[in-house]
């Protein structure tokens, strides 16, 4: 599939915001096989005083910017093309759990790649035993860690309800597990902490998501928005999965990656550190738009 | 006689069985380099000796030293105490030094090999050396950062480290701290200390100084500017550290600028700091706050104590950070097992001085080793960066488990060993301490400083040794609440007596170097806080000595004084009021965040007007109680403006302090003249002024007459000769900032100095006549638009 992908945030800022530093990562990876970015810019309005991209740990590329006088509105907006492969049918080659711990002890490298990496905690995502209790029940015995992380993908797809009203950005798994309910960034946090609790590497992709409109609607114009899905290490012969908790589907030629990361923090789309001191309101748009 | 020896300090000292001891040998008898020290102290009576022992903590508490604790009660829920000095040093005879500081060169060599593979190729983890998981799963391994090489090619430029004896006399690392080190500043204010009480005897034994030390790594970090115009600066997470008076300590005493994050910007990937003449150029960072909070744009977002920005300055190369961001992954005790091996895979040599013996229970063998030998360890936080024994909330003694629990630990391993390590227990060595009058033996450590210079790392001839407070003599048992004691490094010869006062031919006079923005703003406000108190004292003064004659607060004057008072938030529930106590604590605070540019004579002055304002306001009685009170608090406070004024270097801080001081001032004035000066105040309004303004005598010797309106107007007001005369202070004003920098911009005056310029001619043409309630109104609007420019112009 060939897309066009455009995105708009906007900010508004009640009292003027000045010195202003956002680190933005919203441009789609290029990955083998699988995914091309063809074109892509990221403009930032006003103009920015500075300007540094670099590439992150995990081969995100970052634009850093600044805009140092005072501005009560802030643009960025995203515009790139990309070719998406139809992903290929694999077979299950991944081992039992007790299999893929001895895997992962064979591992030696914390190279980004490396599956040691999206093990145990991470900045936003603590251990929880309630999360944890969920996942052993969802393990059956001599299933593999692909049929486990399935499992739970669909446990979680069924027993949570979207509800883009009952979480934040700042929302915890704790909370999102406890509520039941959220947005695809909760969905698939709650998923990490449970893969992770089975000692089952798991690890946060952030993107977008081609949506298709009821049949006989018009597809909206800016109604989609940005994506969440998690990447689970299956093993040595497998390797990385990646699976949809808030569709209950694997990642397929409709999802397209812009960055992996242990979770939320290591991909937000933006960061920002501004003077200001009162309230600011963001808004969005996103058009995952088929070229064909 | 017999007195005498009753009081010799050496009588019935032994070593505890078992147990190395620091002054005395294997068989009971004195080590050489102590006898020297040992024989005076025989020779003191016990009277000489508490005097010695007083000098040295007058000193500590003259200058200031002080220990952050937190959960105290201070600011912010911290609390101050002071530094617990034990007052015999340990006497460390040279040529043990010597093997001990080549230990810790390798040591700190390793350490280097170490950071500078996590961050860079990573062959530790692929060829086995240390388990991927130590890193991957380590809190302090700094994703932005790898790659990411120090300009210089150093990851370390200081460290310290935690050792001590065995019984077998051989030295132990106990831990290494690579993140922030702390303590070098503590170490020298022990060694001034420990002089004060030993003057005579330090002054006849050949003790290594400790100022080369410093020198050397001073001159390192100048010559690791990269720019002529670079500046070097203490980066410290601010006065709510444990350790901020070190921080202050450390610029002061290298001559170094004391810098919060909030301080710098960064500008085109430079560092930039703040300064009231503009943003200046910082090309190397000793960093004293936990790599994490550095930078919340790349590392920890919830940070507001950081620069933004800082990772990018860092990758672009224009900065040295005094340690690289991410070091921190050096203390991780999990590490502390894979050392030796590590060391001999990196320099190609066994470790000189070994290292405590760690297993991490990740894996199998070394987790049934811990298990099985539970009675001899201690376990504790695999990732934890606090050396096991100041972590005793999270560390488990194998010992003193139950019975039962003993059996369930291989499951506990088992479970959770990924995430523990096993540390066999130290048995620490003791060194005399002066207890209940005599001398006794407790465990010691010792913190070791090691500093990257021009000549490779140089270890500090000396540091400081942490005492237990009990004879147990486990490591765990180190716990807070000890005491620490000067180190002496004792040469047969006589030693360089190096100071870092340059000599006096190459004499120079530096100008001080740009003031801080932050700082300008805490002197601002401090002199506003400390003339703020001073002016709401005069009025609740002149008020009690009105009430102590009437009794009535109803009085016409009394009610409408009252009234005012609330107007300025300053309630009347107690005689001495809580809001004067908040003002003189933000006064504090203020001075807190400039403790480096502070004398500890003006801090104790300010400490001293805080503690008796508190008594006053939990006792004072209304009438003359309390006018006694305030009397006694204006005393102090002139106390504290005195020191100011006659000790107070007059450059770019004085002149902060000395513009809040007379704008505060001004504005007291003018309100209190808005109030009290109209034709329809109480009667006596006139004279409360007079007296509020301490013009009282004044006013009689000049005008001749009954108080009145116009002569009032005028005294108070217009009088560019009176101290307290608004006017007066209009002048003070213009005269301080003009010598500001950028008062003049392109040969303009800068928005700032033409509106003090405007307030001070407005003034000075008025006539008494024209000076009504409206016109007060308006200077005062006009004097806090004054203020805001100010803060406007210098301090943001």
């Amino acid at each position: 599939m060939l897309y066009d992908l455009s995105l708009h945030m906007g900010y508004t800022y009640d009292v003027p915001a000045s010195g202003a530093r956002h680190v933005i990562r919203l441009l789609p990876l290029s990955l083998p096989d699988r995914q091309r970015l063809i074109a892509g810019s990221v403009t930032v309005s006003p103009a920015t005083d500075e300007k540094v991209t670099f590439i992150d740990f995990f081969g995100q590329q970052a634009t850093s910017v600044l805009v140092r006088a005072p501005h009560d509105r802030l643009d960025i907006r995203m515009q790139a093309r990309v070719m998406v492969e139809a992903p290929t049918m694999q077979a299950d080659l991944s081992p039992t759990l007790d299999v893929l711990r001895k895997e992962l002890a064979e591992v030696w490298s914390v190279d980004p790649s490396s599956p040691h990496h999206f093990t145990g905690s991470s900045p936003r995502l603590p251990e929880e035993p309630a999360i944890a209790a969920y996942a052993r029940q969802a393990v059956k015995p001599g299933q593999t860690v692909r049929e486990i992380a399935a499992a739970l993908c669909t446990r979680i797809h069924k027993d949570f309800k979207y509800d883009p009203e009952a979480t934040t950005v700042d929302t915890t798994p704790k909370e999102a597990f406890k509520l039941k309910r959220g947005v695809c960034q909760d969905f698939s946090h709650v998923m990490i902490v449970a893969l992770r609790s089975l000692g089952i590497p798991a690890g946060y992709v952030s993107g977008f998501l081609r949506t298709i409109p009821p049949p006989g609607k018009e597809r909206l114009e800016g109604a989609d928005a940005m994506h969440a899905w998690v990447r689970i290490w299956c093993g040595d012969a497998l390797g990385y999965v990646e699976l949809d908790p808030t569709n209950d589907i694997p990642a397929g030629s409709d999802h397209i990656v812009v960055g992996y990361g242990r979770d939320y923090s290591d991909v937000a789309p933006v960061i920002g550190v501004l003077k200001g001191y009162g309230n600011q309101k963001a808004d969005q748009a996103v058009d995952v738009i088929p070229v064909k | 006689m017999d007195e005498e020896i009753e009081h010799d300090p050496i009588l019935g000292y032994a070593a505890l069985p078992g147990v190395a001891d620091e002054m005395l040998d294997a068989r009971g008898e004195i080590k050489p380099v102590w006898q020297n020290l040992i024989a005076h102290l025989s020779r003191l009576s016990e009277g000489d000796l508490y005097e010695r022992f007083a000098r040295a903590d007058r000193y500590l508490r003259d200058a200031g030293v002080f220990y952050r604790t937190y959960g105290g009660t201070g600011p912010g829920g911290t609390g101050e105490r002071n530094w617990p000095l034990s007052h015999i040093p340990v006497l460390i005879q040279q040529d043990e030094w010597q093997n001990i500081s080549r230990g810790l060169q390798q040591r700190a060599d390793l350490l280097e090999a170490m950071i500078a593979d996590i961050y860079g190729e990573n062959r530790l983890v692929q060829e086995g050396f240390v388990p991927p998981q130590l890193i991957a799963a380590n809190p302090e391994f700094l994703r932005p950062l790898v790659g990411v090489k120090p300009v210089g090619g150093h990851y370390l430029h200081f460290c310290s480290f935690e050792i001590g004896r065995g019984p077998d006399g051989n030295w132990w690392v106990l831990a290494d701290r690579t993140q922030a080190p702390s303590g070098a500043g503590f170490a020298l204010e022990n060694r001034v200390a420990t002089t004060r009480a030993f003057s005579d005897i330090y002054g006849e034994t050949h003790v290594h100084r400790l100022a080369s030390f410093f020198g050397a790594f001073r001159d390192a970090l100048q010559s690791r500017k990269q720019y002529p115009d670079d500046r070097i600066a203490v980066l410290s997470p601010g006065p709510a550290n444990e350790t901020y008076f070190e921080h202050a300590y450390i610029a002061r005493y290298l001559g170094f600028m004391l810098l919060e994050g909030e301080d710098l910007t960064v500008v085109n990937n430079r560092v930039m700091v703040r300064t009231v003449a503009g943003l200046k150029p910082v090309g190397v960072l000793w960093r004293r706050l936990d790599a994490s909070y550095a930078d919340p744009l790349e590392l920890d977002q919830n940070s507001h104590i950081g620069t933004p920005g800082m990772v990018q300055a860092l990758r672009s190369g224009s900065l040295t950070l005094v340690n690289a961001l991410g070091s921190g992954i050096l203390e991780t005790r999990a590490l502390l097992a894979f050392a030796p091996t590590i060391c001999r895979r990196l320099l190609g040599e066994d470790p000189i001085l070994p290292s405590i013996a760690t297993w991490w229970c990740g894996q199998q063998s070394e987790r049934e080793h811990v298990a099985k030998n539970i009675e001899r360890m201690v376990i504790g936080p695999a990732y934890s960066r606090l050396p096991f024994f100041d972590d005793n909330s999270q560390s488990v003694l194998g010992s003193s488990l139950r019975e039962t629990a003993k059996d369930t630990v291989g499951d506990w391993l088992a479970s959770e060993g990924a995430k523990l390590v096993g540390q066999e227990v130290v048995t620490l060595s003791t060194t005399p301490t002066w207890v209940d009058g005599k001398l006794t033996p407790r465990p010691m450590s010792l913190r070791v400083f090691a500093a990257r210079t021009e000549n490779g790392w140089e270890i500090m001839p000396g540091g400081f040794a942490r005492i237990g407070t009990g004879d147990d003599v486990a490591a765990i048992a180190m716990q807070s609440g000890g005491a620490a004691a000067d180190v002496w490094i004792v040469s047969d010869k006589p030693v360089s007596k190096s100071t870092l006062l340059p000599p006096e031919e190459s004499f120079t006079r530096n100008m001080p170097g740009s003031l801080p923005s932050r700082a300008a703003d805490n002197l601002y406000w401090l002199g506003r806080y400390i003339e703020r108190a001073e002016g709401a004292l005069r009025i609740l003064r002149s008020w009690h000595l009105r009430y102590a004659e009437s009794a009535d607060p109803n009085a016409p004057l009394l009610a409408d004084v009252t009234r005012y008072l609330k107007s300025i938030d300053m309630d009347m529930v107690k005689a001495v009021p809580e809001p004067l106590l908040a003002n003189i604590n933000s006064a504090i605070y203020s001075a807190s965040n400039i403790r480096d540019r502070f004398s500890p004579d003006g801090w104790l002055a300010l400490t001293d007007l805080a503690k008796t304002a508190k008594r006053f306001h939990e006792a004072a009685q209304p009438g003359d109680d309390a006018a006694h009170a305030a009397t006694i608090l204006l005393r102090k406070l002139a106390g504290f403006a005195g020191l100011v004024h006659e000790n107070m270097y007059r450059f770019t801080g004085w002149r902060f302090l000395s513009i809040g001081r007379h704008l505060e001032r001004g504005l007291h004035m003018t309100r209190m003249l808005a109030h009290l000066s109209g034709p329809d105040a109480p009667d006596g309004s006139l004279d409360m002024l007079l007296e509020i303004g301490d013009s009282v005598m004044t006013h009689r010797r000049r005008y001749n007459v009954n108080t009145a309106r116009l002569t009032v107007n005028d005294l108070l007001a217009l009088d560019p000769l009176n101290p307290r005369s608004i006017l007066f202070q209009l002048n003070e004003i213009r005269t301080e900032v003009e010598k500001l920098p950028n008062a003049f911009e392109n040969g303009q005056m800068s928005p700032f100095y033409r509106e003090a310029m405007r307030l001070h001619s407005g003034l000075a043409v008025m006539t008494p006549e024209t000076m009504n309630e409206d016109v007060y109104r308006r200077l005062e609007k006009d004097l806090e638009n004054l203020s805001d420019l100010l803060v406007r112009t210098y301090c943001s």
